[in-house]
């Protein structure tokens, strides 16, 4: 009946919580988005575990990309990644023209500055997700105008 | 066939959204008067509908007219109250009203996390969706003044 806004809504919620907290604590407003990412890091892990446990190999770096972008994402935010770049040296852009956690809240600038924080859980997630698929690497988003926004993936080489 | 104006008060009488498309005449009090004076109103109006009623009672108050123009109301189940003054040549809009409500007090201001509820609307999303609704309804009128 109502089952998509059910994660919208425990999101809402869950950033809300973890910034008043935060804010209360220490009166950093920074350590809200690290606990929000290592929140998203841990669910992650566990969700891309559920969806591969069937599925083959994945050839390369690019075929992993692929699949995060079409599968995970149409899981999490039913809808695919509008956009996939890469400069193949290890750094790739994830473009999505209509996040689905930013539609409802404006259609441009208003409210930009508190846009980084719903961010903070998904990039956590793909990071997670990455990470349990062999995959380290560093997550950052940006949103230049609402709803759009881009999901900067640098792997880390060792 | 017009729209004149449109209120939208939360339980507590706090008046969430205001706007007006074609109001000639003024109340000749500030806002804040004026909405409380609505709110108060439309409260009694409401109570008072419901204890005179002479028969059972199905939707309690929902409109009235005078000669010169016609308020509508419609209250959800949470308590908030859709109040829209139009011109006498448009019939039952509760459902309309009610379309509002779900697509797009619901869409914009619920699942906006950083609107706070019991506080009047900022989000000019919500303010271009309703008013794109609004001149999309058939009694809009064409010109506006």
């Amino acid at each position: 009946m109502a089952d998509e806004v059910l994660f919208d809504f425990l999101h809402m919620e869950l950033v809300s919580y973890i910034h008043h907290s935060c804010v209360k604590e220490d009166n950093v407003k920074d350590t809200s988005i690290a606990k929000l990412e290592s929140t998203g890091f841990r669910v992650g892990q566990s969700l891309i575990e559920r969806f591969t446990k069937d599925s083959a190999r994945f050839k390369d770096e690019l075929d992993t990309m692929k699949f995060i972008c079409k599968e995970f994402w149409n899981a999490i935010y039913k809808k695919q990644v509008d956009n996939l770049r890469t400069n193949h040296q290890g750094v790739y852009v994830l473009q999505d023209n209509k996040f689905k956690f930013l539609t409802q809240i404006s259609n441009g600038k208003q409210f930009m500055e508190s846009a980084p924080k719903y961010l903070a859980f998904p990039c956590g997630l793909l990071r997670g997700a990455l990470s349990n698929l062999g995959v380290n690497c560093i997550v950052t988003a940006e949103v230049s105008a609402m709803p759009a926004c881009k999901f900067q993936i640098q792997i880390q080489r060792s | 066939m017009t729209i004149y104006n449109f209120y939208i008060f939360d339980r507590n009488g706090v008046c969430l959204y205001y706007v007006e498309w074609n109001r000639r005449k003024q109340s000749g009090m500030s806002s804040e008067e004026e909405f409380k004076l609505m709110y108060g109103m439309i409260f009694s109006i409401k109570s008072f509908v419901n204890r005179i009623s002479p028969t059972d009672v199905k939707e309690g108050f929902m409109t009235y007219k005078t000669s010169k123009y016609r308020l509508h109301f419609f209250e959800t189940l949470s308590g908030l109250k859709f109040i829209m003054n139009t011109d006498l040549n448009v019939g039952n809009i509760r459902d309309i009203l009610q379309q509002i409500y779900s697509t797009i007090y619901v869409e914009y201001v619920i699942k906006n996390p950083i609107i706070e509820l019991d506080k009047p609307i900022t989000s000019e999303l919500f303010k271009t969706k309703l008013d794109d609704y609004m001149k999309g309804l058939p009694f809009f009128p064409a010109k506006v003044s």
